[in-house]
């Protein structure tokens, strides 16, 4: 607010004057502090006091530390009652002259510590008149000795470092930073506040900027202002061209315009080498150690080492004494007020044409990128140059503009605002030409000599810095020092006004506190203790004083933790007063705006003209966009997840971050990107389920994942479920297999009965397993739900299809039939479950009564279906109603379980009927008591046992031994009876051919006796058939027993005896052939036999299975017939042939 | 009686190829009190002409299927396999029709028809007639019912046929159907207040038949030999008269069901000066005209249970769902 005019001020009266005024922003307070000092005047205690105390406060207000420092001001005040009279007390508030509260409050506390430097008078006397300076052992020493320059310096200077001492925290660093630098001058100390103001500021744009970023997380942002900040962008980098194009012209003469350094030998390092002294610290130590024997001047050594040295600034110029610091910040100010929102008008030089009377107006434009210019250009000598020039930037535009309503004002405002905001992170540094601070350095090393007692003190200050750089790494001590400066002050020469420059260094040579400065920012750049005095401090102490920083490291901690520490409150506080309203949005814009504008001229470049480019790079996927969005993302996680899972997770993320972190670290450095993953779309990487991550544990061994998810499907899901109406099913397939086997054993008997002879193998057991349902193998799976595999439910399906065909009575269907159903039931089950889909789906209405929902909340919507509803709305949009799934149950299953059983018991007694006249009628006749009390085993099938082998598998039941029967009867037994009986219960067949024709009486049997009576040609045969079977008489054919009897030929319809023999098969024709020769030998018994069948199959047809029987004995007996004459012939009696 | 002229009407005036006297005494049996006009029983009658026609070509196309050339019983009875009370009432009506046979059969040798031949005769109301006009139990005892079996029953499930065994007393049909109890109650209603003269009318109509003692007309009727082999056995002869019947039964009712309704709505909405010398209540009362004078069923009437039976069911088209096929219904046997 008030900044500008504190620059100018010229003397600590205005300043006071300032200091009076109402402290709406404590940071503006402290900004001005410095400044005075700036300007060589000696600061006043009031300012002084104000500043401090306001911090105080201010940090009261804010910090936990607060209550520390009221803690530590309690105690100092009650000291400050006991030691000193209450007058002293009010003395020093009139020379505070401060109506402001919190001075008064301050103002004990530096009464306290002038009171505690009364209190303790001698030992700065003893410090003084202490010589030794190459005494470092003792760093309490060293601290009471530096603080001897405070004594040359004004007592009021020495009061004014005190409140800011009293905190132990602060004191420890402040005694760090002074001791290392300048000691513990007053000015030092405004330095080295603007120092801290700088640091807040820097610390409180990264906190915003790291508080934006956690918004970003939280919040989510628009595009719309991304246009605007594009456009702002493109202008300013066109603006930086347009300097850059006009610098390029003249090489930075400015740079090269020192004055080479006289040669001159003197402590390295006492040269300011920048940040990277530290790097070289050894090598500097060392070679100061031997300055002798080094045969190089200081400034080719000066040069020698910046050249090694990295990391210097495009700013630094080894012979202009503070630029680089200067322009550095400068630089920054610069580029933060440029990329901020309200900067757009500033940029460029006010064009004539948009404002003609402008330069009429004003005499002294200024814009930015002159600015920009002539920073590059180096025209800028001090902080106040530039200053100005901004500044003027802003007066120009309000006065121009001089409507209060203007638009521009606003924005004029808002950066002068920003500007004071920024301006203390500028160091005050002027800059000099080397050779001038050189040539000063020298006349003050020469002017030593007549320098009074006062000087001799400051001019062993380079000693005691170098000494104090190193004493405060005991930080306790520090507060004793800085305690015992104001006596120091108090007693020591009042020499503010002698002195105006900051008396900091040991020589106490004004005009060098830009050297201070200079120094100091060097020790912010973490520089330890080689950042060493200024050049004009070569004492001839040096060697000794770089042997004595030897241990600095702490130092460079401690000065960093006193810029945090001191630094916290003011800026904050007054960030938020500044951007009170909408300051998210505001941070965000002002943050992101780069990025954003990159964005979206990459998008823009992209779509350029509403429609894809496509000769434009497309917008890939980065490896460091990727890092950077699993960092935020563990961020994130760190900061929402605290609770017992999500910790779990942390800790395997953690074992995988490392691991993607070192990865990361090596590729390329990772640009600060400011944005919330939603503008990097591409570059998010969907999470990886947490089971499938690889991982490893402790011994390095790969984590197996597998069991925790890994899960074997339960069985029985691709099974019929175990309800009723399923084994009513099953068991109904069971009793239809039962009766099958009945129908089988049915259909055997049968065949028995009708055939006269049979085999072994003749009939197939019937002998059906049980249905039994297979699961699916074992199968493990990955995921919770069904089983989405097609195929494996479409066979389960298929099997419940031909379940149901075999209980719709089918024994066996063809595959194509199973199929084409499978595929239609299919697709009924999905139309199914489509519409109750459709009718779960239907949008909610609303309801007079709210509904409870199973998670307690409320609702009064309800579903338009209940679930009921749905099922059988959808149920009746496919036809189906529950009437007839109700009559399907009872019709179809229940029912026909009962008809099936019933049905059972018919076929069962069928069966018996069928088998019992065969016992009946042969049980006695064949002596076969097996069959003594008759029918129940029969009945129950048992007789498959006594055929001779275990016919229907009863025995493997076990049945046999319950039954206690043992014994068998040959297959051909059994057929034998059944035959016969069935022959004789069923004479219809034989009466009906007897009817047609008498059966002719029986021949004679042929004996011997009778012979002669036969025909003359077959006499002869007959006898020999006599001889050879030397019996009384010939067989005939028919009542041969059955094994040997000859099968007759049936007679075809036609009675004909016409149709060729069946050929025989070709095996069977050598045989054949063979026994031709025999067959024409006896081909004239043909005739006879042929007589003979003929009239048999008249006399009595025979069932016309027997067809096959005889054709294979023909087969074998017979001679092939088309070798024979044609005629029918060739039919023997197998006991011709076996005579043969 | 004014069914009696319309009798009159239609054996005088019609082609001897059509049934309007069937069907008008059809339409008296089933609940039609009224004098039905021509047109009307002309379109009754072209209805069940189509209807029978297109058993005729559904059971060739079975048939054909089956390999067969000649249509069979059951290929009837697989046309109608759905309505399941309709099964009941044929196999029930095939069961009487063996034992009216058999019956026969003995009384051609014992002589002693009487009764049984009159129950015989009833084929075509057999069904609800069983009852009080069927064969007495005697002649139940003496023919053994023969069961009518469907192929899709039980004993086709197996290869092997065992004997009907005697006392197995099938629930299915003790389970008399919904419809022939009511129809049968029906009937017993409309009888109890008639005259003797009026009862042997009444029993006249139960009579009526397309099929009986004019085989040769029906098969002419339809469509035997165009549609089919010209030499169908008797059992589908008579199968298709039994449905015939059926078919006439239920227009009647479902076309009385409609003029109810009409009339009650005409009654509640209308009731304007047409009605004013028509208007009767539903209810017979002591006063009332007779019910001859009712109105009979108009074509409209007719037409629009047609409509009404013809409407398809869910069942048919449920395969079409998440379709965009159409759904054309063939034709539904009434």
């Amino acid at each position: 607010m008030s900044l500008a005019p504190s620059l100018h001020r010229p003397s600590s009266r205005e300043r006071q004057h300032y200091g009076r005024l109402p402290h709406q922003l404590p940071n503006s307070i402290r900004l001005r502090t410095p400044n005075p000092t700036l300007s060589d005047e000696a600061m006043s205690n009031a300012s002084n006091n104000n500043n401090l105390g306001e911090g105080a406060d201010a940090i009261a207000e804010e910090d936990p530390r607060a209550a520390l420092f009221r803690e530590h001001y309690e105690r100092t005040e009650a000291r400050l009652a006991a030691v000193l009279g209450g007058g002293h007390t009010s003395d020093d508030v009139a020379t505070l002259d401060n109506g402001a509260s919190s001075l008064s409050v301050t103002a004990p506390a530096t009464h306290a510590h002038d009171a505690r430097a009364a209190a303790t008078p001698k030992k700065p006397v003893r410090i003084i008149d202490e010589d030794d300076y190459g005494d470092d052992d003792e760093a309490e020493e060293e601290d009471d000795t530096r603080t001897s320059p405070l004594l040359a310096k004004s007592a009021v200077n020495g009061i004014t470092s005190t409140p800011i001492d009293t905190p132990s925290l602060r004191i420890t660093s402040l005694s760090n930073k002074l001791g290392i630098e300048r000691t513990s001058t007053p000015s030092s100390e405004q330095v080295k506040s603007s120092d801290d103001v700088r640091k807040k500021l820097q610390q409180d744009k990264t906190a915003a900027e790291d508080a934006a970023k956690r918004s970003f997380h939280t919040l989510f942002y628009t595009l719309e202002s991304d246009r605007d900040a594009m456009l702002e962008q493109q202008k300013l980098d066109e603006l930086d061209r347009q300097v850059e194009n006009e610098m390029s012209g003249q090489p930075a003469s400015a740079a090269t315009n020192g004055v080479p350094a006289a040669p001159q030998q003197g402590t390295l390092s006492s040269t300011n080498l920048g940040a990277s002294s530290l790097t070289l610290k050894h090598l500097i130590a060392r070679i100061d150690a031997q300055r002798d024997a080094v045969h190089a001047s200081d400034a080719q050594l000066r040069s020698l080492i910046s050249e090694v040295r990295k990391n210097r600034s495009k700013w630094a110029s080894e012979d202009r004494i503070g630029q680089e610091e200067l322009y550095e910040s400068m630089e920054k100010v610069l580029m933060e007020l440029k990329a901020g929102e309200h900067a757009h008008p500033f940029l460029q030089r006010v064009n004539k044409r948009d404002a003609p009377d402008y330069y009429t107006v004003i005499k002294h434009p200024m814009d930015i990128g002159t600015m920009m210019k002539k920073l590059k250009q180096l025209q800028y000598k001090s902080k106040k140059d530039f200053v100005d020039d901004l500044m003027l930037i802003w007066s120009n535009c309000l006065k121009y503009n001089a409507d209060p309503a203007h638009f521009l004002r606003k924005k004029a405002l808002y950066m002068k605002k920003e500007t004071e905001k920024l301006v203390p992170l500028i160091p005050d540094i002027t800059v000099r030409d080397r050779a001038e601070v050189e040539a000063e350095e020298r006349r003050l090393r020469n002017g030593d000599a007549d320098a009074d007692g006062a000087e001799d003190s400051e001019d062993e200050e380079p000693i005691m810095a170098s000494r104090g750089r190193k004493a405060p790494s005991k930080g306790g001590k520090g507060s004793s020092t800085a305690r015992k400066a104001p006596p120091a002050g108090l007693e020591g020469t009042p020499g503010p006004e002698s002195r105006p420059t900051a008396p900091t260094l040991n020589n106490a040579v004004s005009n060098l506190k830009n050297e201070f400065l200079r120094a100091d920012s060097e020790m912010e750049g973490s520089v330890n203790g080689f950042s060493t005095p200024p050049p004009g401090t070569l004492t001839p102490l040096g060697p000794n004083s770089m042997f004595r920083s030897g241990a600095p490291g702490s130092q460079a901690d401690n000065s960093e933790a006193d810029g945090t520490g001191a630094s916290v409150s003011g800026l904050t506080l007054e960030s938020e007063d500044a951007d009170l309203d909408d300051l998210e949005y505001k941070t965000w814009k002002q943050v992101t705006k780069k990025d954003r504008a990159m964005i979206a001229a990459e998008r823009n470049r992209l779509f350029r003209n509403d429609h894809l480019n496509p000769d434009e790079p497309a917008i890939l996927r980065s490896k460091a966009a990727m890092r950077r969005w699993l960092r935020h993302r563990k961020h994130a996680m760190a900061e929402g997840s605290s609770e017992g899972p999500a910790s779990a997770l942390d800790g395997k993320d953690g074992v995988q971050s490392t691991a993607g972190e070192t990865l990361a670290e090596g590729m390329e450095g990772d640009e600060e990107w400011q944005l919330p993953d939603y503008y990097d779309p591409v570059c998010a990487i969907p999470d990886l389920h947490e089971r499938l991550q690889w991982l490893e544990d402790s011994q390095g061994h790969v984590i197996q994942q597998v069991e925790e998810y890994m899960r074997i499907v339960p069985k029985g899901q691709f099974l019929a479920p175990d309800s009723s109406l399923a084994k009513k099913v099953e068991s109904n397939m069971r009793q239809m297999q039962e009766t099958r086997k009945i129908c089988a054993k049915i259909g055997i008997v049968k065949q028995m009965q009708l055939q006269s002879q049979m085999y072994q193998n003749q009939f197939q057991k019937y002998d059906p397993q049980p249905f039994v349902e297979a699961d699916v193998e074992p199968m493990v799976v990955s995921e919770d739900g069904p089983v989405m595999s097609h195929y494996v439910c479409r066979a389960a399906l298929q099997r419940s299809v031909a379940k149901v065909f075999y209980h719709a009575g089918f024994e066996e269907f063809q595959p194509s039939a199973l199929e084409s159903i499978t595929d239609i039931a299919g697709q009924f089950f999905q139309n199914l479950v489509k519409s109750l889909g459709i009718y779960r789906e239907v949008p909610k209405v609303k309801s007079d009564i709210p509904l409870t929902m199973p998670s307690g909340t409320t609702t009064s919507w309800m579903p338009r279906f209940t679930r009921e509803e749905a099922i059988l709305h959808a149920l009746n949009a496919n036809g189906v109603s529950l009437e007839t799934i109700e009559t399907y149950v009872k019709d179809d299953v229940e029912r026909l379980g009962t008809k099936l059983t019933g049905m059972h018991d018919r076929m069962r007694s069928y069966y018996a009927e069928l088998l019992r006249p065969a016992l009946d009628n042969n049980a006695g006749p064949d002596g076969s008591g097996a069959f003594n009390d008759g029918s129940e085993q029969f009945v129950g099938g048992d007789f498959a046992e006594d055929i001779g082998e275990d016919f229907f598998g009863f025995k493997e039941l076990g049945l046999d031994k319950e039954l206690g029967i043992s014994f068998s009867v040959p297959l051909h037994l059994l057929q034998n009876r059944m035959h016969n009986a069935y022959a004789a219960q069923n004479p219809s067949n034989v009466t009906t051919t007897g009817v047609l024709m008498e059966e002719p009486t029986k021949f004679e049997p042929i004996t011997s006796q009778n012979i002669g009576s036969q025909i003359g040609l077959v006499q002869e045969w007959f006898l020999s058939r006599l001889q050879d079977s030397s019996a009384e008489e010939l067989i005939e054919d028919d009542d041969l027993p059955p094994k040997q009897r000859f099968p007759k030929p049936r007679l075809p319809p036609t009675g004909k005896i016409s149709s060729p023999r069946k050929r025989p098969l070709r095996e069977q024709q050598q045989m054949a052939r063979k026994k031709r020769k025999l067959d024409e030998e006896k081909d004239d018994n043909g005739g006879n036999d042929n007589g003979n069948v003929g009239n048999r199959g008249l006399g009595k047809p025979i069932g016309k299975l027997k067809l096959e029987v005889p054709a294979q004995k023909e087969n074998q007996n017979v001679p092939e017939p088309e070798k024979d004459d044609g005629s029918a012939v060739g039919m023997i009696s197998p006991e011709s042939i076996l005579a043969s | 009686m004014t069914i009696e002229s319309a009798l009159a009407w239609s054996t005088a005036t019609l082609s001897p190829t059509s049934f309007l006297t069937p069907v008008i005494q059809m339409m008296f049996v089933s609940g039609e009190t009224g004098e039905p006009s021509p047109e009307t029983t002309t379109l009754i009658e072209s209805i069940v002409q189509d209807q029978v026609q297109h058993m005729l070509r559904e059971c060739s196309v079975l048939a054909t299927r089956r390999g067969s050339r000649s249509i069979s019983t059951d290929d009837l009875f697989m046309l109608i396999r759905h309505d399941r009370a309709k099964i009941s009432r044929l196999r029930h009506f095939l069961q009487w029709k063996d034992v009216r046979r058999s019956v026969k059969d003995s009384d051609d040798k014992g002589g002693d028809a009487g009764a049984d031949v009159g129950a015989g005769e009833d084929l075509a109301a057999g069904v609800m007639g069983g009852g009080p006009a069927g064969p007495g139990p005697e002649a139940g005892k003496k023919a053994k019912r023969a069961k009518v079996d469907l192929v899709w029953e039980v004993q086709s499930f197996f290869n092997e046929i065992a004997p009907q065994k005697d006392d197995v007393e099938d629930e299915e049909e003790e389970e008399m159907n919904y419809a022939t109890l009511q129809r049968l109650k029906n009937a017993d209603e409309r009888t109890k207040n008639m005259t003797r003269e009026e009862y042997v009318h009444w029993s006249d109509c139960r009579q009526a038949s397309f099929t009986y003692r004019k085989g040769k007309r029906f098969k002419e009727w339809a469509g035997f030999g165009l549609i089919t082999d010209s030499k169908p056995s008797d059992d589908i002869i008579d199968i298709l008269g039994f449905l015939t019947f059926e078919i006439v039964q239920t227009l009647t009712e479902e076309a009385l069901k409609v003029k109810d309704a009409e009339d009650l709505y005409k009654k509640e909405s209308g009731a304007g000066e047409q009605m004013n010398g028509k208007k009767r209540k539903r209810e017979r009362g002591l006063f009332d005209p007779p019910e001859e004078a009712r109105e009979p069923v108009q074509p409209g009437h007719v037409q629009e249970a047609y409509r009404r039976l013809q409407r398809g069911n869910l069942k048919a088209k449920a395969m079409l769902n998440f379709t965009r096929n159409a759904h054309r219904a063939a034709l539904k046997l009434v």
